[in-house]
């Protein structure tokens, strides 16, 4: 929590502002906080629980048993593999082997310059073209290791 | 304008479906997610912008709806022209101007554009005629394809709400629930749970504030006709859900939508505005003095989410742990309130069960599984994508005369149905009648209608490692049997497939299996030894083949297989371009050769030589073999 | 007043027990590992599982349920020992053994079950960790919920916020006290006490000056029960006296 940058609150206090204080709000106002920040800072968090009147220690728990949140700075470009049984049986495997020899990072893992992060996501629902991948919206299906080079390139999320 | 009385609705009906026949030349594009991927929205605009520039809207009064999804994924973008009822695939950009010169202004097919059989190579132009949609019987995805979904009217000129006004006009919320178990709907997101008998229980339940909830976390790696239904046909959930709140005296509901599926939770939204707007959901909805209003939920990324008490500790803000289900929901559900909870497609066969009545649904399907159930055919099968069928049909007939067979006619091994709760089944038992208790009798499950074909390039042992994998990720951690029995049983199955199996083992998943089936709290660590149980039924020689001969018969699994070009290769260096780690070395027309120590063992080459001139064998026997 | 069938006993119990509750009015002692009297039960460890049959089904059809949040019913039949009840327990005990296979409390419970060394894994990493929740449970029920569940399924794990001194906690040690493993260490003397990372000034009693509570924990009772806060500075055995003085005053009447 201490290495972590200062952050500009004032989108959380917006957030904040559009739900019901109470706890059935907490998922989604960490959606959109994760959304707004590419990640969950932690002072965040504090201000989200202080808010909701939700302890802290159930903040963090819910933070962390998602897969949909990060506690750490993301990349600027989400690369998303699906690892769902129709995309594993036809090659998700590859793409992600793949994306470790050109990007250097494994699933779960961020570049060292923040510009890509991998995740492996367990089905987005476009099984008959698999495998299915995506590179920050753009979705590429029955994509293949030796295209990735092209999959990159357009999917890259320009906005920073 | 809020409709206020049946008469209002029947005039808006009526105006709704004069719209739509007033416009008898459509052209529909499909965008669903899958065909959002190849390019459909750029077709979507293309078509719109080129007719707009000839000035065609005045002419020949056209109309160009972006649908949702047609379910034949993998020949998208998909277009279909009305009142012909044609279908282009695999339809880009670049080419509208002429599809609009040719066949909308010409009435010329372009063959190219066609559906191309692969049985016997014939092109179809004719949407009802290509085998895959031809014995379809599209219930609970009625409109998908047919409507915009963001288009209320376009939903009600199809029916849409007309269940809802049947209901609420000319129906006692009795007579509802009447209905709905003349029909015998059974829930359609695995459990197969009589709907009927589900709603009378919470109807029981003491209490003025109750629930209806839509379970949209559609989680079963392989199935995705919960996101056809929600992206393509939103109306048809929110109009089954305020028919059951009506039936069951609440209020208030949720749609729990998994977070993986965006495109889900914005057209739901448009449609609950729009709802909203014209009087079908909100205060007095159409005049009836019923007062009924939905919220989104979006999941947080958590297979277990899809599990009913999960769900609703997850839209309570919780973590998704489930609990013991000795109260049952129905009593005690969200907020510790009677609730019903229903699976998507479930939701929207209640319009049309109420619209055309339960007799007529039950007259689908078998004895004890009445209806249609979507199925979403994927893996090793030439026409992959979304289907319809009456309960009772085989698997033979899904997968041979509707899937077209087995993707490059490899030899069939196994369907895999049910997800990670499921099991396999193997080719002596295609003739089986899917239903629900047929399904469970061999050993697998109905589940969410996730169907996977598999063929020879697929090892058993690989494809039970898989789920135990899924499922050791998606565990909540709350129980011991399947917290730890998870852990275990993939560090005895990583030693499988890397050649470290030793004798017992099988006796030792085997044991894990039972404790877990009958130990784990949740239906996730109770069904989780499915498919290590189906797969170890039906195909234990592999498994005895990993312990005890350090092969994997299939030739996947990397450490116990290596490959080898055989003397058939003709030099076409397609294998050379696919290898990633450049381990083939050879020269045009000559003939190539793998080295040992650079592969490993992907399988790439194997997956793309067209003669068939590439074969694995056992990684032991290259000690014995000279190294090149 | 249910009755029901315990491994053949017949048993009278209130309407609104469990079936621990129940097992125990009919002598039988089902072990347990995540519950506590006192507190909601949770149903996570599934070492109190038993075999229940319902007045209504066949005589021969049983459901494996826990005892510890299983409603109980009229004419239920329960059987605390049944083969794959036994079998079942084992196997929770035995990965539990892979897991804490130094653990004292687990290596004693499989020995009782048959189990001398695990079948299984044994963890890599030392825990005494049985993820029984009592932890948590305790601390939500007190009102403080300072330290939670983190991640899931291997990875799950008993944390405070950000893995750092939770801000919440009071050092009231219930947590610590009820772990039947002893996982949560801590230090504790007349003046500070540590645990979770997070130090404590110590209140000391004024008559006898023995470390009695930490401050924090004496402000949050005082706060919760209108009580005043100087209340729970003294010494139990202060406060006995003290009562004990009023006894002093008492005669007897003839």
């Amino acid at each position: 929590m201490a290495e972590q940058p200062c952050v500009d609150l004032s989108m959380t206090e917006e957030i904040l502002g559009s739900y019901p204080h109470e706890e059935p709000s907490l998922i989604q106002v960490l959606q959109d906080v994760h959304r707004a920040y590419n990640y969950l800072p932690c002072d965040v968090l504090v201000r989200v629980a202080e808010v909701l009147e939700v302890p802290l220690a159930k903040v963090f728990s819910v933070s962390t048993f998602y897969k949909a949140f990060s506690l750490e700075p993301q990349g600027d470009t989400i690369i998303k593999v699906c690892t769902g049984t129709a995309c594993h049986i036809r090659g998700a495997g590859q793409l992600v082997e793949e994306l470790e020899r050109k990007l250097g990072i494994g699933a779960n893992e961020t570049t060292e310059d923040l510009k890509f992060t991998v995740k492996t996501v367990n089905c987005v629902g476009a099984c008959a073209m698999a495998p299915v991948m995506l590179v920050g919206e753009k979705y590429w299906g029955s994509a293949k290791p030796a295209r990735m080079s092209k999959y990159l390139a357009e999917g890259v999320n320009d906005e920073n | 304008m809020r409709i206020e009385s049946k008469d209002q609705f029947e005039a808006y009906q009526a105006n709704a479906k004069e719209r739509e026949s007033g416009q008898p030349k459509k052209v529909l594009v499909c965008c669903g997610t899958g065909c959002l991927a190849t390019g459909a929205k750029e077709v979507a605009e293309a078509f719109a912008h080129e007719i707009a520039e000839r000035g065609l809207d005045v002419e020949v009064g056209l109309g160009v709806k972006s649908t949702g999804c047609h379910g034949f994924c993998e020949r998208g973008p998909l277009v279909v022209f009305l009142p012909e009822g044609l279908l282009y695939t695999k339809v880009q950009a670049k080419r509208v101007p002429e599809i609009v010169e040719k066949t909308i202004l010409g009435d010329e097919i372009i063959p190219g554009l066609l559906y191309k059989n692969p049985a016997n190579n014939e092109r179809i132009p004719a949407y009802e005629e290509v085998p895959f949609y031809k014995n379809q019987v599209r219930v609970a995805m009625r409109n998908i394809g047919r409507i915009d979904p963001t288009d209320l009217v376009d939903a009600v000129a199809h029916d849409a709400y007309a269940g809802l006004a049947k209901a609420l006009h000319e129906m006692t919320p009795d007579e509802v629930l009447d209905e709905v178990e003349t029909s015998g709907q059974r829930g359609r997101g695995g459990a197969g749970f009589f709907t009927a008998r589900k709603w009378r229980s919470c109807k029981s339940a003491p209490g003025d504030r109750r629930f209806v909830l839509c379970n949209g976390d559609e989680g079963d790696p392989g199935a995705f006709k919960d996101r056809s239904i929600m992206e393509g046909d939103p109306h048809s959930v929110l109009e089954g859900m305020i028919i059951g709140a009506y039936a069951l005296g609440a209020h208030e509901g949720y749609l729990y939508v998994r977070d993986e599926y965006p495109l889900a939770v914005v057209n739901l939204q448009v449609a609950i505005v729009e709802a909203r707007k014209a009087g079908f959901l909100g205060e007095n909805i159409l005049g009836s003095g019923f007062d009924f209003d939905i919220q989104i939920s979006r999941g947080g990324g958590a297979f277990v989410c899809g599990e009913s008490s999960a769900l609703m500790r997850s839209l309570a803000g919780k973590t998704g742990e489930p609990r013991a289900k000795y109260v049952h929901s129905t009593d005690k559900g969200l907020f510790d309130l009677p609730t019903v909870l229903n699976n998507v497609e479930t939701w929207a066969g209640i319009g049309a069960i109420i619209h055309r009545g339960g007799a007529w649904f039950a007259s689908m399907g078998t004895k004890k599984s009445k209806g249609t159930k979507a199925f979403s055919l994927v893996g090793k099968v030439k026409n992959t994508g979304l289907i319809e069928l009456p309960m009772g049909t085989t698997l033979r007939h899904i997968i041979y005369d509707i899937g077209g067979g087995v993707l490059k006619d490899r030899p069939f091994k196994a369907v895999q149905t049910g997800g990670p709760s499921g099991g396999c089944i193997p080719e002596d038992l295609l003739d089986l009648p899917v239903d629900y208790e047929r399904l469970t009798e061999a050993g697998s499950m109905m589940g969410s209608g996730g169907m996977i074909v598999m063929d020879d390039r697929t090892c058993m042992v690989d494809v039970a490692r898989y789920f135990i994998g899924f499922l050791t990720e998606e565990s909540c951690g709350k129980c011991t049997p399947c917290r730890e029995g998870l852990k275990q049983m993939l560090g005895i199955y990583d030693a499988l497939i890397e050649g470290r199996g030793r004798e017992g083992d099988i006796e030792r998943i085997e044991n894990l299996a039972a404790g877990m089936q009958l130990g784990s709290l949740c239906e996730l660590g109770k069904s989780a030894p499915n498919p290590v149980l189906s797969t170890l039924k039906y195909f234990r020689a592999e498994y005895e083949a990993h312990i005890h001969d350090q092969a994997c018969p299939a030739g996947i699994c990397r450490e116990l297989t290596a490959f080898e070009i055989k003397d058939d290769c003709d030099g076409c260096h397609v294998c050379f371009k696919a290898c990633p780690t450049d381990a083939i070395e050879g020269v045009i027309k000559e003939m190539h050769v793998i080295h040992h120590d650079l592969c490993i063992s992907c399988g790439a080459c194997l997956d793309v030589c067209p003669t068939d001139s590439i074969r694995t064998f056992p990684k032991i026997e290259l000690a014995a073999k000279e190294v090149v | 007043m249910p009755t029901l069938k315990i491994n053949g006993r017949k048993v009278t119990v209130a309407e609104d027990v469990y079936l621990l509750e129940a097992c125990r009015a009919a002598g039988v002692e089902v072990p347990t590992l995540c519950n506590f009297d006192g507190l909601e039960p949770w149903g996570g460890c599934r070492l109190c599982v038993v075999d229940m049959s319902m007045a209504k089904w066949d005589d021969d059809w049983f459901k494996m349920v826990t005892a510890c949040n299983h409603p109980v019913e009229e004419g239920m039949t329960v059987v605390t020992d049944s083969e794959r009840v036994l079998a079942t327990r084992k196997v929770v005990l035995d990965l539990l053994l892979a897991r804490c296979p130094e653990t004292p409390l687990i290596q004693q419970l499989a020995r009782e079950h048959g189990i001398e060394e695990t079948s299984y894994e044994p963890n890599p990493e030392q825990t005494d960790c049985i993820l029984c929740g009592l932890c948590t449970r305790v601390c939500d029920h007190i009102g403080v919920s300072a330290i939670a569940s983190t991640d899931r399924g291997w990875g799950r794990e008993i944390a405070p916020p950000f893995n750092e001194p939770p801000p919440d906690c009071i050092g009231c040690l219930a947590c610590a006290e009820i772990c039947p493993t002893d996982h949560i260490k801590f230090t504790t003397s007349n003046v500070t006490r540590t645990i979770w990372g997070k130090e404590f000034e110590m209140l000391r009693d004024p008559k006898t000056g023995e470390a009695v509570i930490t401050k924090a924990q004496a402000e949050h009772f005082a706060k919760r029960s209108g009580v005043p806060k100087t209340y729970f500075e003294t010494s139990d055995k202060s406060k006995r006296l003290k009562v004990a003085k009023t006894f002093e005053k008492l005669q007897v009447v003839k």
